[in-house]
């Protein structure tokens, strides 16, 4: 497995100081109207007016925050769990606050694939902006990517995957994935990369400026169904959170089907339970307190 | 009774419960008649458990303990509770343990196992000391791990590196000269109740086991729990936090020995704690956005042994004080050990940036501890060649 590449920054108090090179690539891109300009990207001296000022103590920090939250949202909103992406590293960004201490964010970072195949090295390319609230979780988010895989292959591969879950038995006899020493099946491979983009929602949805989110592990597979021949998928998965190191267990209810868009429901446990209760949840069922797009 | 074993171990998973263990461990039976007893004979004497009786099953009343291999753990357990046999896990993590006695007296002359303290449960606290010389205190090197027990890639990176470090002196040219003027001390297992906790009960356990007075949630976080603004910005009060400091400083005995042995020492010129994970190598302070004095210095140091790191197979990581490139955290073993004069003070958050997290492939150990090693040498040469 190749190492994944860590969030590169130029260094400086400043924050990271683009080159001519790559301001030359950004215009090329807008001109080219190509996908990489999200809407009001091009427009940025405009954020000037409407109370916001440049953020005078951007730390590298808050690149990261945003590249992370961004690229949760993509995951997301592409609903292509064969097609996931993380972040590679961060090549230049701006940032704005208000009198709200709210935060605005502009950036450029590469991406690669979640689940890379044999030798590939391919990095994608995402400009995005992102509007942190304060201490308020679910930053809105406007982002587009370069296009990373060929549709047809995209579509394939979900469906692929589809297929894959269909033939699965259920109930399955699975607890963890991956187990403790981070081995994953490779016959399960398609339920944690379903899995992870569910908890891309709930990752988007829970990030601040200051708190962040990885998967730390899928703990039980409570049920999936096919009804209507979409994916019907009941599941906890735990979040490890940042700063506060917490694990938090969140179960999460989604449907999918290749090439429409995922619907999600899920419940995470509130912090400072006591450890015995720490974990798979079980018992009554979990009532769905947070709204999605269902 | 052969097919039971058998049976056992097919089935087992699904009904025995699923837990993989780490390690080989003792399971201490008690046998209370003569039919139980017999049970227990059938299983010892089977060939491909490869069990290891510690303690005779001869008379009733008394608990006999079996060394078990950890590839035996699941059939092993099954038989036990389908025979009504009562067993409890007595709780070293040997392998761990074993290894570090075995690289002892196998290399006599350059390591030794020395006892700093004992855990909350009582379990010994083993370091490992590599020294050539004679003479009292040399100036010396420190490498922590696993004060979080979850992070198991620390763990397995120190071993790793103890048993590098005797194999490489007398070959490799840096850790020989390095070993010339100065010992080096390897506490692999900083958190050894912490460590089996995650064995045994909960894989993300990050905290020691501790009994908190008033509170039914256990543990202390123990880099949040050393003298250096302890209890302040970037730590907890609540005992159910994950980063909970505890009710003083040093309050945890498994920070406490550590304190103790450095402090009579007196000699430390270098600390440095392995975490994991994010891929990240930092120095003071995490209490407070303030540089440091030696910050330009130590900034040098660290990109230095970043570079050589990545060198190894690309692994990047960023490299800044701990404030400022991850979080603000109180009372951390780096910022006190730098407050108390060891001026190379870092921390290495190692592999990987959260694809896999706590839970890093069994295969990414190896690549972790090659590239984590040619770090540590870069900053233990610079240790070496700036003795103050």
């Amino acid at each position: 497995m190749q190492p994944r590449r860590q969030l590169l920054l130029a260094p400086g108090p400043g924050g990271p100081r683009p080159t001519a090179p790559m301001f030359a690539l950004l215009l090329l891109l807008a001109l080219q109207g190509a996908a990489a300009a999200p809407a009001g990207f091009a427009g940025s001296a405009g954020s000037e007016d409407s109370g916001w000022r440049q953020d005078p103590e951007l730390q590298s920090g808050l690149l990261q925050q945003a590249a992370r939250a961004a690229l949760h949202f993509f995951n997301f909103r592409a609903g292509s769990p064969s097609a996931l992406r993380v972040v590679s590293a961060v090549q230049q960004g701006r940032a704005w606050v208000n009198s709200k201490n709210e935060r605005k964010v502009d950036l450029v970072f590469t991406t690669e694939r979640y689940n890379p195949e044999e030798g590939e090295e391919r990095l994608g390319k995402c400009s995005a902006r992102v509007f942190f609230r304060n201490e308020k979780p679910r930053p809105a988010i406007n982002i587009t990517c370069t296009r990373f895989v060929e549709k047809s292959k995209r579509q394939q591969e979900d469906y692929l995957l589809y297929k894959h879950m269909k033939q699965l038995k259920t109930p399955l006899d699975v607890v963890s994935i991956p187990d403790s020493h981070g081995h994953i099946d490779p016959s399960l491979r398609p339920i944690w990369e379903l899995a992870f983009l569910g908890g891309s929602y709930v990752m988007w949805e829970k990030t601040t400026q200051f708190s962040h989110y990885y998967l730390a592990q899928l703990s039980s597979l409570k049920q999936w169904k096919t009804n209507d021949n979409a994916i019907d998928f009941d599941y906890t998965v735990l979040l490890h959170e940042f700063p506060t190191q917490e694990i938090i267990p969140c179960r999460i209810h989604l449907v999918w089907y290749p090439g429409k868009p995922l619907k999600v429901k899920y419940h995470c446990h509130g912090l400072q339970t006591p450890e015995e209760a720490s974990g798979i949840e079980e018992g009554s069922a979990v009532a769905p307190t947070e709204l999605s797009n269902f | 009774m052969k097919w039971i074993l058998f049976f056992g171990a097919l089935i087992g998973p699904s009904i025995c419960g699923r837990e993989k263990f780490f390690g080989d461990q003792v399971f201490r039976i008690n046998v209370r008649n003569g039919d139980e007893i017999s049970k227990l004979n059938q299983l010892v004497n089977s060939d491909n458990l490869k069990l290891n009786v510690w303690k005779c099953p001869s008379t009733f009343g008394l608990p006999v303990d079996v060394l078990v291999p950890s590839v035996s753990l699941q059939p092993v357990k099954c038989f036990l509770e389908s025979q009504g046999l009562e067993y409890s896990v007595t709780i070293e993590d040997l392998q761990i343990y074993h290894e570090m006695h075995s690289i002892a007296s196998d290399f006599p002359d350059l390591a030794s196992r020395v006892k700093i303290g004992h855990s909350f449960e009582n379990r010994s606290i083993y370091v490992l000391k590599f020294s050539t010389g004679k003479g009292r205190q040399r100036p010396a090197i420190w490498l922590n791990a696993g004060l979080h027990s979850r992070e198991w890639v620390s763990q397995a990176t120190a071993i790793w590196t103890a048993r590098k470090i005797v194999s490489d002196y007398g070959k490799d040219s840096a850790i020989t000269s390095i070993l010339e003027k100065m010992d080096i001390f390897l506490l692999p297992v900083a958190n050894p109740d912490g460590y089996v906790y995650t064995h045994t009960h909960n894989r993300f356990w990050r905290k020691t086991r501790s009994l908190n007075p008033g509170s039914s949630c256990i543990g202390v976080d123990p880099n949040r729990n050393w003298n250096a603004s302890f209890a302040g910005e970037g730590a907890s009060s609540n005992p159910c936090s994950e980063v909970y400091h505890g009710l003083h400083a040093h309050s945890e005995v498994e920070v406490k020995s550590v304190v103790d042995f450095i402090q009579e020492h007196g000699n430390f010129k270098c600390f440095i704690d392995l975490h994991s994970y994010s891929q990240l190598l930092m120095y003071p302070y995490g209490y407070t956005q303030k540089k440091a004095p030696d910050a330009t210095e130590l900034d040098k140091v660290a990109k230095h042994a970043a570079k050589v790191l990545a060198s190894l197979s690309g692994t990047k990581y960023q490299v800044g004080s701990t404030s400022t490139t991850v979080y603000q955290a109180s009372g951390s073993s780096i910022d006190w050990a730098y407050n108390n004069g060891i001026k190379y003070a870092f921390t290495f958050e190692l592999r990987d940036t959260g694809q896999y997290g706590f839970l890093l492939p069994a295969d990414q150990i190896i690549p972790t501890a090659e590239e984590t090693w040619l770090g540590l040498k870069t900053i233990m040469e610079h240790v070496r060649d700036h003795l103050y």
